[in-house]
């Protein structure tokens, strides 16, 4: 009974807080402000989001388009990441030698290099995928390396005692000890490869989330702004859900590996 | 002494692939590309980093991003920790912040950036805003899990030695939070950096943002190559910086090689 009641109060002032919230927004926008260009009330964040999704559907094109590039760059980090990283766990001297390009790559933030990309491949789809590739690698890379490193020693231990071959090893013991570490990386890289969409976008493209962001901001039109910052933290939470789901079911031992 | 080889060998051949890289790269675009605007050989890159220094041009950039940073984050610490602290203290003031820490949490920062330079302008306070907002969210967020997973033994140790309620904050749960704290500022520090460099980028006159854009627009490789550098070098630093700071203040907590933003 306390705890129902405690739960309740609980619901009712995040919900509260919440209305409370777009009132004062509302109210900000409508009374305070006055000015469109500046701020728009939520209804009219809430009515425009409903016309570019259901009466003109503009926001499809962009979507489509964002998520190419997304899919694309975050694949091939993957694909790339995940073997490097066993590479580098595996082999110290690999380890010594690229890790101070990683390092420095990692830590660099990812736009300085979006201009010399953009020099590179060109303002085509290849630049965009570049960058969010740069985005999603390292959490990928990071996390498959260190999961190798950590795996229990007894259990490599175990391995050797049944005489395991080191192909053996690998399957049965590294590899899986490893996963959780890797669906951890891939969960962060969701966040990182969406800001490098973002970025990507705001350099010479004509369509995509980014794009609309940035070309709304450039023409002061703010409702259009709201509804893509909007499309790009439900993009987040989304995929972050998603990784999330496929980790309880990949991992039903449940280790909840670090991260973030 | 296993554990003094191991690093000078590690040092050694770090040595070795950063010089190598970089002799590598040095040949290839002397001898192959020849092109100065695609690739410019570190030589070129370097005699382009002492004519902005010499000519007190880098050093009006940077000084103006530092600024910006360091006002952002610095307020950032302080109102994020004194609001994480309500927030983990009082379950009623968490519940309401709750909703709108967590909706501030999930929009990238970069998504917003152009909504911040409309409210607040191309100037520096635009800028600033950005740190901080970036910052704040990831202190408050760890703030509030430090004093929520403080061990209550610890608190049952305050009341048996009659603590005041100042004092058991300022003694016992402010220092059991310090490593959640300074998990948000790691955090904070690299997304910072980047959402900086983004709203300079976007709009401003001044700062490595504006550098990067005014060199790769008007197709001045060397320079674009020295901002990329000294951007590398200013993250690299902050991040060792941070990492020995927690390593002192918060030595057992266990941290991956290197820890992911």
């Amino acid at each position: 009974m306390n705890e129902r009641t405690d739960k309740l109060i609980s619901n009712l002032l995040k919900l509260g807080s919440i209305i409370a919230g777009l009132v004062l927004w509302h109210v900000l926008a409508v009374y305070v402000v006055n000015d469109p260009t500046f701020l728009v009330s939520p209804v009219v964040v809430v009515q425009t989001a409903y016309d570019m999704l259901f009466v003109n559907g503009e926001l499809y094109p962009h979507l489509f388009a964002s998520s190419w590039i997304f899919f694309y760059g975050f694949v091939l980090a993957i694909v790339i990441g995940v073997p490097l990283g066993f590479i580098m766990a595996l082999s110290t001297t690999v380890r010594d030698y690229v890790n101070p390009w990683m390092s420095t790559l990692y830590t660099t933030p990812r736009i300085a290099f979006a201009p010399v990309l953009l020099l590179w491949f060109g303002i085509g789809g290849g630049a965009k995928v570049a960058i969010v590739f740069l985005g999603c690698f390292f959490p990928v890379l990071i996390n498959s390396y260190y999961g190798m490193r950590v795996v229990n020693r007894e259990y490599v231990e175990l391995a050797r005692s049944f005489r395991l071959t080191s192909r053996a090893l690998f399957m049965k013991i590294l590899l899986p000890a490893s996963v959780p570490f890797i669906l951890a990386g891939i969960r962060l890289s969701i966040g990182r490869g969406l800001t490098g969409v973002a970025i990507a976008e705001w350099f010479g493209a004509t369509e995509g989330l980014g794009f609309l962001v940035f070309f709304a901001g450039q023409t002061l039109n703010i409702p259009t702004l709201f509804v893509g910052v909007a499309s790009f933290a439900v993009l987040g939470m989304l995929g972050f859900e998603i990784v999330r789901r496929v980790e309880t079911y990949a991992t039903p031992w449940g280790k909840q590996s670090q991260g973030g | 002494m296993p554990r003094n080889i191991l690093p000078r060998k590690e040092l050694r051949r770090g040595a070795i692939s950063i010089f190598g890289g970089l002799a590598l790269w040095e040949l290839l675009a002397r001898l192959l590309l020849e092109n100065d605007l695609l690739i410019p050989p570190p030589s070129s890159v370097l005699r382009s980093f002492w004519n902005l220094a010499v000519s007190g041009e880098l050093n009006q950039h940077f000084a103006a991003t530092l600024f910006e940073f360091v006002c952002g984050f610095t307020t950032a610490c302080v109102i994020g920790v004194i609001i994480g602290y309500f927030m983990g203290r009082y379950k009623r003031f968490d519940e309401v912040m709750d909703p709108w820490i967590a909706t501030l949490y999930s929009i990238p920062i970069i998504a917003i950036v152009p909504l911040i330079i409309i409210w607040f302008g191309i100037g520096m306070i635009s800028k600033v805003i950005v740190v901080f907002k970036i910052t704040a969210v990831a202190i408050i967020l760890n703030t509030a899990a430090g004093i929520k997973n403080l061990d209550p033994v610890w608190l049952e140790l305050a009341k048996s030695l009659r603590l005041s309620g100042w004092e058991t904050t300022y003694k016992i749960r402010f220092p059991g939070a310090l490593p959640y704290i300074i998990t948000g500022m790691r955090l904070g520090v690299g997304r910072a950096l980047l959402g900086v460099i983004v709203a300079e980028l976007l709009a401003a006159n001044a700062g490595l943002g504006y550098l990067l854009r005014d060199s790769s627009e008007t197709w001045d490789s060397p320079k674009l190559f020295v901002t990329v550098f000294l951007l590398a070098a200013m993250g690299l630093l902050s991040f060792n910086l941070i990492k020995r700071l927690e390593r002192r203040l918060a030595p057992w907590r266990q941290s991956a090689e290197w820890s992911t933003e």
